[in-house]
């Protein structure tokens, strides 16, 4: 097992999952509001995939891990503080928008642009990896179309396990409908892998690998290329779903009262 | 007008799927010239199944390689079939095959793309979820063509008779380079019980609460993985989970070893679609209920009067021991079969 | 465990707050300077820099002094000063505890003549509360720019999720830090020809170099506060003028001072003060804040607005008296706790950023100098400047201004009022006792309202239901229930909640820690447990009298580390250890 691989770990990142959301309208359509002051983390299931990368980076020697991510500049600084500490990394920046009410078929050009300008990136060794889904546009679009951009036909989305062959294949696990997992075997690299959690946590914080990332990220991010997207998207409305239900609260009922109402419920058609 | 391509895979016996049904019947309502498109190991069974669905023609790329849920392959297909179509609007199901093949085939044709629309208008106007399912947005697209993935039970299922149908096949050269992937097979995950069922009635969703230590000041997990495991069998439901609760049993601990991330409803987990919904020992905080948007009626059991499901996020919340309350409904749900 | 790493550098830097940001804004520019820049590295705990509970008003003339171009726009939440109010607060549902000066005070206010608000308002603002020309800023915003700009810049690193457990000691020198373990990886050894330490009111490093390397005579920490505040969303029709501050006292307990601070983009802060010198042991400061916005005053500008996110955080009120050594071999202290908060006026922020500003000149000089930084040379650069300035004469103006509180609210303010006037002349003496000293019984402190056999039997709920006394202690003593509305007025468990991070990195060891359970066990007044802001100290329902810590939901403030009813040794030292820990982060609005 002499192989090493170039793993290139699209993410982009998400206002953290436990702030409130609200549209705005803004200059160039929707946004959120006060989407810089939101704090933010790497899009969750990019995440896993980077965290997976990093995995599988350990075990090949002589392999690397590159993480290109297109937000505004300022947040992905910030968001880099967290992760350049847990994975060796070099960053490939790039400074635009990075909402969700942006175009996957826009943000793919752009990050496909980003890795084709990668010095000395082989094909051979190639596994492209991102989130099968963004937490902010939700598509599950943006890597197929990344991929075709890099000529790549080996493509799996909602990977939760990727195992590498005695002969270099890669067995990979994939979510299918009813709750299963399609299992494939693809010959060898290059490959696209949308992941979802996939089996690892998040690593802890390392100092010394952050000490390391820096002297790539912060001239990365110094020359961060400014990213513009235009968009085919006309929004006719945005708008937060009516949440509020009227909640009725059993407070005091015995706990028969309550069994047989949930197994009325239950049972009813 | 639009030429409006529905565009639809087999399934392992040869027929479709209710989302794909679902598709065409949303296909059907947007007027223009209908063509049908099949993908498959044979397509004839498939295609006499919507012979009444007044497409104008049923175009089919079929072929053993073409059976099986594979990138290289269904985009090759897929491609194909929108060339020969030549349509501006392409609907499909967003089924785990389309999802994963038609991204890439809209970037061939050079055609837009919608994932998981949610409704979709006779002017094509799409409904779709942003941040996990916390901002609708509905979005219009002058560009042609445009590929629409429509989710599952968003449209009545189309429920034509069969007839006969005429296809006509597309030809499509497998190369060695289509083929460099293997589909093996399907696995369940590894859990001792098949716990997820889409099509149930019910979602049964267990929170961390059910590890917890309870009055007594002990855990009492054993019970609570059999009065879970007790409810989804005797219910017809699915097993979903809040994150916690699936992170701990991640975490080596022997906890309700049923479980797996498969099971995770929310932010980060999935967003299923039941008629009703049911929340034991799980506080309902908003990056689990986001999993919840397309579950109509939902209940919940928590001994927490101020948990995030008294908060608009359920239309009931009891105030009780879930322990106590799913023994009993358990033993009612029983009697009641 | 693995063997522990160790990295050289040549500055490390433990916290990022205000302190940390002056330091390093004044310092980064210079080290382009020399042929080999000196390395430079910062740690902050928290899992983000924006850490630091308070949107606060400031007179700003250190980070004016460090931005003359200031344009305040681009700071988000930051707005100038407009307009500044104290106002006094009259009680309006009669349950808050006013002793017979405060209620004649109440009294005489309400002949005077007072809005139907429940308020008077000062006639004038004191001279030495005004922040004219101040900034009014959320200290998470405000710590994140200013990071931004630091690293922007490539000179420096600031690492957030990295808590630095302890100072690195040989002999009278500090030599470096070492990070905290986490997941069994023993953390890193961080060996520095400079170590500062501006970890802030309550953290571990500055305490540890107290307690090794000794502090001067007269060096006192007995006077705290929490301060526990939101961002509220301003709810429609109530259109504030971003700038507008507010101070008030006399509700909802005579002890509790609170605050009012409009942003720009209709959002504001408003918290409260708890401090040590309240002799109520069930201090829940969470509580107190929900009755302070709902105090009719208040009321008029939050009511139907939203709450956004919520924070709390110690304040160390001793400020000059609780000024350590600042400087030693290889180490120098910044910030408040190397006693630069000023309790006169209300006001740490500008005063730590100056410390940080005076220390970054001091070492400046010395590196242009080539000379090392022992405890003479750092006192000769840095001392020395800091003793020639205005924190110094500010400072001691200050010192016992408001010692008067110990003895009673009016004398409190009395003693304030004219330790302002007289610039620290005129101050009304009194011991300051530490929290473990004053406060009595939960049975005493409501012997006028509760019976004994009443709170017993509350004791016995609270101890089944683990959760702590004071709510159901106020709601029995007249406090009427809050009512949830889940927009403004939520739980305690869903504020954490609110607007922000709850996940701690994972690995960190419980950073809170009883050290003597047997005190623990026989402890009746668990003020740990009352204080807890985050509800992460609970009483113990599983047998057993010692608390029990989640640290999933602890914010950081150290409360409980001031809030022991037991002292463990003649230093003070409280029952309770607050040692370093990754998280509670909760919300970068704050
Ligand atoms: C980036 C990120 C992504 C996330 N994504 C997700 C996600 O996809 N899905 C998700 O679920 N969460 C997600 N979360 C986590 C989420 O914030 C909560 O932590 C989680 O949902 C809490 O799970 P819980 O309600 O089961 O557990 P807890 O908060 O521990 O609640 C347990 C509940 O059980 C109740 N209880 C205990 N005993 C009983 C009893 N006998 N009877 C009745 N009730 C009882 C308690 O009252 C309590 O309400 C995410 C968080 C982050 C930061
Ligand atoms: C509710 C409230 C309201 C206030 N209002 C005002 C006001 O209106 N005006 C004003 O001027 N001042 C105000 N203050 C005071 C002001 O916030 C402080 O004086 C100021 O923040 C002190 O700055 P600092 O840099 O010294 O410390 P801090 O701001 O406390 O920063 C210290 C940093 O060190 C970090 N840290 C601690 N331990 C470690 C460790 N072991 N390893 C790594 N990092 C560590 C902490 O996480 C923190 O980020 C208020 C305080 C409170 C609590
Ligand atoms: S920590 Fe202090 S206050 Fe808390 S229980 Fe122990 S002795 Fe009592
Ligand atoms: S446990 Fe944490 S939240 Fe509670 S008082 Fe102590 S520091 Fe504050």
């Amino acid at each position: 097992m002499a192989n090493s691989y170039q793993v290139v770990v699209c993410g982009g990142i998400v206002p953290d999952p436990l702030q409130t959301l609200e549209p705005v309208a803004g200059p160039a359509g929707p946004a959120l509001k006060n989407e810089m002051m939101l704090p933010a983390v790497l899009d969750p299931w990019a995440g896993h995939a980077l965290y997976e990368a990093a995995a599988l980076a350990r075990k090949f020697p002589g392999s690397k891990v590159y993480l290109v991510s297109l937000a505004p500049k300022a947040k992905l600084q910030q968001v880099m503080m967290t992760i350049a500490q847990r994975v060796p990394l070099e960053l490939v920046a790039l400074d635009g928008p990075g909402g969700g009410f942006t175009d996957s078929a826009e943000t793919a050009a752009a990050l496909a642009g980003a890795i084709q300008g990668i010095a000395g990136l082989d094909r051979s060794k190639l596994l492209l990896f991102g989130g099968w889904e963004s937490a902010s546009r939700g598509a599950g679009s943006t890597m197929q179309m990344v991929a075709e951009r890099l000529g790549i036909v080996d493509q799996f989305q909602g990977v939760d396990e990727l195992q590498i062959g005695e002969d270099g294949s890669l067995r990979i696990l994939e979510r299918v409908e009813g709750g299963q997992h399609q299992v494939s075997v693809c010959d060898a690299p290059p490959a696209l892998l949308g992941w979802a959690t996939g089996n690892l946590g998040e690593p802890a914080n390392n100092a010394q690998v952050g000490m390391q990332n820096m002297r790539t990220i912060m001239p990365s991010l110094q020359k961060a290329k400014p990213t513009q997207l235009k968009s085919g998207i006309a929004f006719a409305s945005v708008a937060l779903p009516k949440l509020q239900r009227e909640t009725r609260i059993v407070k005091d009922a015995s706990v028969d009262e309550i069994a047989k109402e949930i197994a009325d419920w239950a049972a009813a058609e | 007008m639009e030429t409006i391509l529905f565009l639809a895979h087999t399934e392992a016996d040869g027929g479709l799927a209710k989302a794909t049904l679902e598709a065409l019947e949303a296909a059907r309502a947007l007027g223009g010239v209908l063509i049908a498109g099949l993908v498959g190991a044979s397509v004839e069974a498939a295609a006499n199944s919507i012979a009444g669905c007044g497409a104008s023609k049923i175009l089919g790329v079929a072929g053993e390689a073409f059976g099986e849920s594979r990138y290289s392959t269904d985009a090759a297909a897929a491609e194909a079939i929108a060339q020969a179509a030549n349509a501006t609007v392409i609907v499909a199901a967003h089924t785990s095959r389309w999802a994963r093949a038609l991204p890439g085939v809209a970037q061939r044709l050079g055609a837009a793309v919608d994932t998981h629309v949610a409704a979709l208008s006779a002017d094509l106007k799409a409904t779709r979820w942003y941040y996990r399912q916390r901002i609708e947005g509905v979005i219009e697209r002058a560009a042609r063509p445009r590929v629409i993935l429509l989710d599952s039970g968003c449209a009545p299922a189309y429920a034509g008779a069969p007839g006969a149908a005429a296809v006509e096949l597309v030809n499509v050269e497998i190369t060695p380079a289509l083929q460099r992937t293997r589909v093996i097979g399907k696995q369940a995950p590894k859990a001792e019980q098949q716990t997820i069922r889409p099509d149930a009635a019910i979602l049964f969703v267990a929170g961390a609460g059910w590890t917890k230590k309870q009055k007594d000041g002990q855990t009492h997990v054993a019970d609570a993985g059999k009065l879970i495991l007790d409810f989804i069998g005797s219910a017809n439901s699915s097993l979903g989970s809040s994150k916690s609760l699936v992170d701990l049993s991640g975490e080596g601990q022997a906890v309700l070893p049923f479980l797996s991330h498969l099971n995770q409803v929310g932010q980060t987990g999935s967003t299923p679609r039941h008629p009703k919904g049911l929340a034991t020992c799980c506080h309902g905080e908003e990056p689990h209920v986001v999993g919840w948007r397309f579950i109509k009626e939902r209940r919940a059991v928590n001994l927490d009067a101020n948990c995030g499901w008294a908060r608009g996020k359920a239309d009931v919340l009891y105030v009780a021991d879930a322990f106590a309350v799913i023994a009993k409904v358990n033993e009612l749900l029983k009697a009641k079969s | 465990m693995e063997e522990r790493p160790s990295m050289e550098v040549d500055i490390v830097c433990v916290g990022f707050g205000p302190a940390m940001g002056g330091f390093l804004t004044t310092l980064t520019p210079a080290l382009a300077e020399f042929p080999e820049a000196p390395q430079v590295i910062c740690y902050e705990r928290a899992d983000g820099v924006g850490f630091g509970v308070s949107g606060v008003v400031t007179r700003a003339r250190g980070i004016r002094q460090s931005f003359p171009d200031l344009d305040v726009s681009q700071i988000p939440m930051a707005a100038t000063v407009k307009q500044e109010k104290v106002l006094y607060l009259l009680d309006p549902v009669g349950a808050s505890r006013r002793s017979k000066p405060v209620k004649a005070l109440d009294a005489a206010l309400r002949t005077a003549g007072h809005s139907d608000r429940f308020a008077v308002e000062l006639p004038y603002t004191p001279e030495f509360l005004h922040k004219t020309n101040g900034l009014i800023l959320s200290i998470g915003q405000f710590n994140q720019w200013v990071s931004e700009q630091l690293m922007m810049t490539g000179m420096v690193q600031v690492w957030p999720g990295m808590p630095v457990a302890e100072p690195l000691i040989e002999d009278d020198a500090v030599t470096g830090v070492r990070l905290a373990d986490q997941g069994g990886m023993p953390g890193m050894d961080i060996r520095a020809k400079l170590t500062v330490v501006g970890d802030g009111p309550v953290g571990p490093v500055g305490r540890k170099i107290d307690e090794v390397l000794g502090t001067p005579p007269g060096f006192e920490r007995n006077e705290w506060a929490v301060g526990s505040k939101m961002v509220i969303e301003l709810p429609d029709g109530v259109d504030l003028e971003p700038g507008f501050v507010l101070h008030t006292m006399g509700y909802p307990e005579p002890e509790i001072f609170g605050f009012f601070y409009v942003h720009p983009d209709r959002l504001a802060s408003a918290g409260i003060f708890v401090p040590s010198w309240f002799d109520n042991p069930v201090r829940t400061s969470y509580r107190y804040l929900q009755h302070f916005i709902q105090h009719p005053y208040m009321e008029q500008f939050v009511k139907g607005g939203r709450l956004r996110s919520w924070g709390a955080k110690s304040l160390m009120e001793s400020g000059r008296r609780g000024e350590p050594f600042l400087c030693g071999h290889g180490y120098a202290r910044i910030g408040e706790g190397s006693g630069s908060t000023n309790v006169l006026t209300g006001s740490g922020v500008d005063e730590a950023w100056t410390t940080g500003i005076q220390l970054a000149e001091g070492v400046i000089e010395l590196l242009r100098e080539k000379a090392p930084f022992t405890r003479d040379n750092l006192d000769r650069a840095y001392v020395t400047r800091r003793r020639s300035s205005w924190i110094e004469t500010e400072g001691r103006a200050a010192e016992h201004a408001r010692n008067g509180f110990q003895k009673g609210f009016i004398r409190g303010l009395v003693g304030m009022g004219l330790a302002g006037v007289t610039k620290g002349n005129i101050v009304v003496h009194a011991e300051v006792k530490p929290t473990h000293e004053r406060v009595g019984t939960i049975e005493d402190y409501f012997s006028d309202r509760i019976p004994r056999e009443e709170i017993a039997k509350i004791r016995e709920q609270a101890k089944a239901d683990g959760t702590p006394l004071h709510d159901l202690l106020m709601d029995r003593s007249g406090w009427p229930p809050i009512e949830y509305d889940g927009q403004l007025l939520v739980t305690h468990q869903d504020a954490l909640l609110m607007g922000g991070k709850v996940q701690a990195s994972g690995g960190f060891e419980d950073h809170v820690r009883f050290l003597r359970q047997e005190l623990c066990e026989d402890c009746v007044t668990q003020i740990c447990v009352e204080v807890c802001s985050g509800e992460a100290i609970a009483p113990n329902k599983d047998g057993g009298n010692v608390p029990v810590f989640d640290k999933e939901k602890c914010v950081h403030c150290g409360a409980c580390m001031w809030n022991c009813a037991h002292a463990v040794d003649a230093s003070g030292r409280t029952n309770i250890e607050f040692a370093a820990g990754g998280g509670g982060l909760h919300s970068a609005e704050n």
